[in-house]
């Protein structure tokens, strides 16, 4: 028979039972309370940050990120919570809030984590994750680092099922993981050099760019599995935009492949080059210097060309198939002048919103009238009145409103 | 400061406008027809800072010495597309394109004539236009306020008004438009508007009273009490593509570059406190200006920094 007795630390008096409890209500229940219960150590943080901080380990553990993330990870979380931008939002927003602290500390340390993984965990709306990702960065003066299309290629590529062994895939698509990382890598640096990257989602260009470059590496088999196919067979989803970054990446290639005296003969289409893209990608500095100038030169040789009144003036061309309609148009008008000059036209490189502007560029001119308007000019009752509804139209109004 | 007579440097661009003295045909600005005083879409009333100056003749050096006591280096910038370029070192250029980096500009020691004095002064105060840029931002849309100082029956205005409509359940406001200038009010029964739509401070203030002279015609003793420009969003084009990981990357403390949530860059800028969303076309768009000078002055700010990165 064991009772429980209490010491006093400082003493060593023997208090008798029942003398010393820890709550009142234990006292009548004769139970033990806890150290973390009295203390109200757990009181202490409120049931919102414990949950929250539970999230954010829950997400780590996940994601597989390393220890040290997580504690970082959790330190914005308390931070953030007690700032009163994130204490009086709604819930929605305090769920988020754990997956932004995630995903900001990943870039910090360069883990491409991206959004739309992190959102997809969460299920959460693209949206509301921005703006709480906004407002998390500015209320705690984060710096975050862009995301690196690098690592983001090395990750993402790291899942896929093509390159895992084991797997049961065709012989002619399976590929070796390292052949395929370090080509897209050169891919998407190239995308990257021709303005192909910017301002764009990274996802779908390195789904585009590691497509291009499976299929360069064993051609053969290859050429005649469409994107959509090598998405399943990867295992991963197909973005909407990776079909428009693959046909810019395969526009790009043959104004290089342009550049190659022994690949203009061949007349390459966008379904050739695809061959063709280690040569193109070995020599890529040289050849994207030749295919395309400097906008400034562009405009030199522009005026150098004053004589003929041609449409298509400055970019005569003497390009392989697979020109778009704009280019043949200018061919056409100046094969003279191509032909004077014996090689190719030189574009120069920009984005792919100046070269092929989808919107109508309105030169809005403001009207005479309007900018000669003063905020004090005199306003005329007929102006006003034509904004009033007349009496039948009140009228009618009403009556309709009645049903 | 809307007026440069400084003429210590060279390549600067005078907003004041400096035209030759007697011995030439000079046209007093009556003679000058609007439509080439008008002749570009920006946002200007009757200011000069994009005058075309082609009706004077070219100024050759024989001219120069026997006409001009002065005004031998002062050169009015103008935003041209008429594409002529006089090659000379006369005090006249026109630039035809709006990124042309360098102001012909001779110094006042080649001209051997005495700077600064102006011949005739502008009507009004000048814009800036931009030394070094040589671009002028365009006003696109300026938020106003004012409070008309009586309660509003808003379902009796949604009721009499045809411009007007009001769902309560969507918003507590009614929602007024007119057609010059083409704007939208928000009218609260508090009887505080706000203005949005206009494409300038004038135009803004000359809106405003017409919503609120709709407001009166209805019956409401409705005032004009503390109008104020809230926000004003303007934008223009630098004319050359922009490499926003690298600007991202030099500027991280006032930058934010998220390509997955959104294509342009977000500047922050600090002084003046505007923000700058900067796409890679080279379009920018300035926004969080009370004044106009505000926008003017972060376009300045932020242009030599995008023309830094143009050059790598």
């Amino acid at each position: 028979y064991a009772q429980q007795q209490l010491v006093c630390e400082a003493c060593g008096c023997v208090l008798a039972e029942g003398l010393l409890t820890t709550t009142y209500t234990d006292e009548g229940q004769l139970r033990e309370v806890s150290y973390s219960q009295s203390t109200g150590q757990r009181e202490q943080q409120s049931r919102c940050l414990q949950r929250g901080i539970r999230r954010v380990q829950d997400l780590c553990k996940v994601l597989q990120l390393p220890a040290v993330f997580e504690e970082t990870a959790v330190s914005y979380f308390r931070r953030a919570l007690q700032l009163p931008a994130f204490h009086l939002v709604s819930l929605e927003k305090k769920e988020l809030l754990g997956g932004c602290c995630v995903f900001v500390t990943c870039r910090q340390h360069n883990w491409p984590l991206t959004m739309g993984t992190v959102c997809s965990l969460l299920y959460a709306k693209q949206e509301l994750f921005a703006g709480v990702f906004q407002s998390l960065q500015q209320e705690l003066g984060l710096s975050v680092p862009a995301l690196s299309l690098a690592d983001l290629v090395k990750t993402h590529l790291g899942s896929f099922r093509l390159l895992q062994r084991g797997a049961d895939v065709p012989a002619p698509f399976a590929e070796d993981k390292e052949k395929l990382v370090a080509r897209t890598l050169q891919v998407v640096e190239l995308a990257s050099e021709t303005w192909l990257v910017t301002g764009r989602h990274p996802v779908p260009i390195v789904t585009a760019a590691a497509f291009l470059a499976w299929q360069s590496l064993q051609p053969p088999g290859r050429l005649s599995c469409t994107l959509g196919r090598f998405c399943k067979l990867a295992g991963v989803d197909l973005p909407p935009p990776a079909y428009l970054r693959l046909k810019e990446l395969l526009e790009i290639l043959l104004r290089m492949a342009s550049q190659l005296a022994w690949l203009r003969v061949f007349r390459l289409d966008k379904k050739t080059v695809v061959k063709h893209v280690g040569e193109l990608l070995q020599h890529r500095v040289f050849l994207l210097k030749k295919a395309f100038c400097e906008q400034g030169e562009e405009e030199e040789e522009e005026e150098k060309e004053q004589g003929a009144a041609a449409p298509g003036e400055g970019s005569a061309g003497c390009l392989p198939a697979g020109q778009t309609e704009q280019e043949q148009e200018q061919e056409q008008g100046c094969s003279s002048r191509g032909k004077r000059r014996g090689e190719a036209a030189r574009r120069p490189l920009l984005p792919p919103c100046l070269t092929k502007p989808r919107k109508r560029l309105r030169t809005a001119a403001p009207s005479a009238s309007d900018s000669a308007l003063g905020g004090d000019d005199p306003i005329s009752d007929s102006e006003i009145e034509q904004y009033l509804r007349g009496a039948e139209e009140i009228r009618a109004l009403q009556q309709l409103k009645a049903w | 400061s809307s007026f440069k007579d400084d003429v210590s440097t060279n390549h600067q661009p005078f907003a004041s406008m400096n035209f030759y003295d007697v011995d030439l045909p000079i046209q007093t600005t009556e003679d000058v027809t609007v439509s080439s005083l008008f002749a570009q879409p920006k946002e200007l009333s009757a200011d000069f800072s994009s005058v075309d100056l082609s009706f004077l003749p070219d100024v050759t050096q024989e001219n120069k010495e026997q006409n001009l006591p002065e005004d031998g280096c002062e050169v009015q910038e103008v935003l041209d597309e008429s594409g002529s370029r006089s090659e000379e070192s006369s005090v006249l250029t026109e630039e035809s394109s709006s990124s042309f980096p360098e102001a012909r500009c001779p110094s006042p020691e080649e001209s051997g004539a005495c700077p600064s004095l102006t011949a005739m002064t502008p009507l009004t105060p000048v814009t800036p236009a931009s030394e070094g840029s040589k671009i002028l931002p365009q006003l696109q849309n300026i938020v106003s306020t004012v409070n008309l100082a009586c309660k509003l029956d808003l379902k009796y205005i949604a009721l009499h008004a045809r411009n007007a409509e009001y769902n309560p359940k969507r918003f507590a406001a009614v929602i007024m438009r007119i057609r010059e200038p083409r704007t939208t009010a928000l009218i609260f029964s508090s009887g505080k508007m706000v203005c949005t739509g206009a494409k300038s401070e004038e135009q803004s203030r000359l809106a405003a009273r017409k919503h609120a002279r709709v407001v009166q015609k209805l019956g409401f003793p409705a005032r004009f009490l503390e109008f104020k420009i809230q926000n004003m969003v303007g934008s223009c084009d630098v004319r050359f593509p922009i490499r926003l990981e690298t600007l991202f990357l030099a500027h991280r403390r006032f930058s934010s570059y998220e390509p997955e949530l959104f294509p342009g860059l977000i500047y922050r800028m600090v002084k003046p406190r505007i923000v700058l969303l900067i796409f890679v076309s080279g379009k920018v768009v300035l926004t969080g200006a009370k004044e106009r000078s505000e926008i003017y002055e972060a376009f300045e700010n932020i242009y030599p920094i995008l023309k830094g990165f143009n050059k790598s």
